[in-house]
């Protein structure tokens, strides 16, 4: 900007350090820390012009510190939940894939082939997408460092890293005459072992965080994710051309994954709306748009498939429907994860109605030594603000007498 | 070396001069994260963050300080130099995949710049929103308990810094004795509403209690902080049962639709 002082001009040029290199060096444990311009680095927060100190815009029972959220906003950006959808439907494949390949008939070879090569393929699009989300994509290796069970991003980083593996083989190989042949259906077992988690870990990745609404889901999302993954890696095979052998077994799959995932959907919903703050983006704001709308275009999906009639148009209709609600069903989730993490009342009320440690714990006391209740009684009820204190004006919420 | 080292945070001795806030970013040679006006009281900072290790709070309570009376009347402040807990089950931790976060011989919790790849896992993990990645830097920062300095047995640069003796830097066990003294003593002065955030295991189950812990006046939520913590690996072992769940069904699904739709007329 042409209108920066001197100031302005020394300031950024050191970064905010000031540290002439000639004077000092640069060793301290931030030090390394890059910068490119100081200001975005804090986005988001807007100049508070009332004063509600004691509590937040909510009522003077829930408090917060100005409104602030307590927790910061998962970080991923799109690739993620596509990511999701993507590694969800070669998961199912492969799985299919194996399937056909044991109890299939000769005529179904074909559909088994297709179902090994969406596997390998969802596999390597999955690797691009998340490598693309790093922060420091350069280092993705570092992934397979370590082997750390608490932590479901590094199992699922070994189950892609794996099932990638033994996917290509599979794909490779399978048809290639004695023990090479051999080799690559075994693979082809692997994959499948291996796809079953990769269907549904990406539902423990998100709730294994702090974030109050994908912690309050963790008993169901998983089954939604690895529900709709069935359903859309059945839709997804349905919409190449296929055979009306292949339909036959295509069309059981799709549908027993497109009904589980509607009712799945429904639990989904229910675990999330046992606290009200914490339901609420699933219901309210773009990320409720977008679950409603992934909602229409699933149970649509559904409808336009089993009923009667077998022209083209409306099997592709009916998959294409499909397929849009599981992907905004995964942008929806994540979208409501970060607007949860940014209202630090479903942080409060979920723990202070037992859904924190008390879960897990069974403990009756919160942090503070007060057992846990929500609403929290109104602090220092004698003495509300008199009106002619100087920051009486200020106060957004009164307590009330 | 090799004790349990920890913070002892006493607001009820901060008066809000930012002292810890400055020599965190000095010792620590942070960058800039912009000047920005907030209104909210004296606190500029907002929140902790990836180049911001120490944050002020300041809280306005419509209420008078317990047993004290002034002449500001019903008003009270509260002040708090809030710091990566450093967790005795810590979220970060025990979610990063690349093994950067480590938990130190002094039992704090380190990450190591040279290794975070940026996934952003940890951002999401803790429970109390503390760690966070710097987008243009691309890595995951936090409070390191001033691991550069604690190894030549010198005090971090915030608790060295603190003129009132609000941050206490020491062994973990001598902090928590000198802790529990204090508040029988301010319980004593009247003040019973003090308490200890996150002292022990006891104190916040769902951490194991923190290295860096607390003494407070008001409920945790009036200063940001989450009343019933927990690390999410605690509920994790549910998810892992509802994948193993949705597998059987999924596999059920695969082998049912095979072996029904192969013969026959769909
Ligand atoms: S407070 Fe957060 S960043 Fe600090 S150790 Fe605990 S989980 Fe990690
Ligand atoms: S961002 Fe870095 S420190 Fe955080 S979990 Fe990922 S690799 Fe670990």
């Amino acid at each position: 900007m042409s209108d920066d002082t001197l100031l302005d001009r020394l300031q950024r040029k050191a970064d905010g350090r000031n540290i002439d290199p000639r004077a000092g060096i640069l060793e301290g444990e931030g030090a390394q820390q890059r910068v490119k311009d100081p200001e975005p680095a804090r986005q988001g927060m807007g100049v508070l012009t009332t004063v509600p100190s004691r509590s937040g815009p909510d009522s003077a029972g829930a408090p917060s510190y100005y409104g602030l959220p307590v927790l910061k906003e998962p970080l991923w950006i799109w690739t993620v939940p596509a990511y999701f959808y993507v590694g969800g439907v070669a998961g199912a494949a492969s799985v299919l894939g194996v399937a056909l390949e044991h109890l299939g008939v000769r005529r179904l070879e074909r559909l088994a082939e297709r179902c090994h090569a969406v596997a390998t393929a969802g596999d390597m699009v999955s690797a691009g997408l998340l490598i693309h989300d790093l922060g420091r994509p350069s280092r993705f290796l570092n992934m397979l460092r370590v082997f750390r069970p608490t932590s479901p991003m590094s199992m699922g980083s070994w189950v892609l890293a794996g099932s990638g593996a033994v996917n290509t083989a599979a794909f490779v190989l399978r048809r290639m005459p004695g023990a090479l042949g051999v080799m690559g259906r075994a693979a082809g077992w692997m994959g499948a072992v291996l796809g079953l988690p990769l269907a549904g870990y990406t539902a423990v990745l998100v709730s294994n965080t702090a974030v109050p609404l994908w912690q309050q889901v963790g008993r169901t999302l998983p089954l939604f994710f690895m529900a709709s993954a069935t359903a859309s890696a059945g839709s997804l095979l349905s919409l190449f051309p296929h055979t009306d052998a292949e339909e036959r077994v295509l069309r059981r799959f799709r549908i027993a994954g497109k009904v589980a995932e509607a009712f799945t959907r429904e639990a989904v919903e229910l675990e999330a709306r046992q606290v009200a703050e914490v339901g609420k983006p699933l219901r309210t704001g773009a990320s409720g748009a977008l679950w409603a709308l992934s909602r229409t275009c699933s149970l649509a999906g559904l409808v336009m498939d089993v009923l009667p009639g077998r022209a083209r148009w409306k099997q592709v209709t009916a998959d294409a429907l499909t397929t849009v609600g599981a992907v905004t069903a995964r942008y929806a989730v994540i979208q409501a994860g970060k607007a949860s993490a940014r209202n630090p009342q479903a942080t409060f009320q979920g723990q202070r109605q037992g859904l924190g440690a008390a879960q897990v714990e069974g403990n009756t006391e919160a942090s503070d030594g007060k057992p846990l209740s929500f609403p929290l009684p109104v602090l220092g009820q004698g003495s509300a603000p008199r009106a002619g204190m100087p920051y009486a004006r200020f106060m957004a919420t009164r307590p009330e007498p | 070396m090799g004790s349990r080292k920890g913070f002892f945070t006493d607001t009820t001795l901060c008066i809000g001069c930012k002292a810890c806030e400055v020599a965190c970013k000095q010792w620590n040679q942070l960058p800039d994260d912009g000047f920005h006006f907030t209104g909210m009281s004296y606190d500029h900072t907002a929140h902790l963050g990836a180049s911001t290790w120490r944050h002020v709070a300041f809280v306005e309570r419509p209420v008078p300080l317990q047993g004290q009376t002034s002449g500001a009347g019903d008003f009270s402040w509260l002040m708090m130099s809030d710091v990566c807990k450093h967790c005795q089950r810590a979220g970060c931790l025990e979610a990063c995949p690349t093994g950067a976060i480590v938990r130190t011989e002094f039992d704090t919790v380190y990450v190591q710049p040279d290794v975070c790849n940026g996934c952003g896992y940890c951002v999401s993990a803790c429970p109390f929103g503390v760690i966070d990645r710097r987008e243009d830097d691309g890595r995951a920062w936090k409070c390191t308990l001033c691991y550069d300095r604690i190894g030549d047995d010198q005090t971090p640069a915030c608790a060295k810094a603190c003129p009132t003796a609000s941050i206490q830097y020491g062994d973990l066990d001598e902090l928590h004795a000198r802790a529990e003294s204090r508040v029988r003593d301010l319980h004593q002065r009247g003040m019973t509403d003090a308490y200890l955030y996150g002292k022990d295991a006891q104190a916040q189950p769902g951490t194991g209690g923190l290295n860096a812990f607390f003494l407070l006046l008001d409920r945790p939520e009036v200063y940001n902080l989450p009343p019933d913590p927990v690390v999410p690996t605690k509920k994790a072992l549910r998810s892992w049962a509802s994948v193993a769940m949705g597998a059987v069904g999924m596999v059920a699904v695969a082998l049912g639709a095979v072996a029904f739709g192969r013969e026959g007329r769909g």
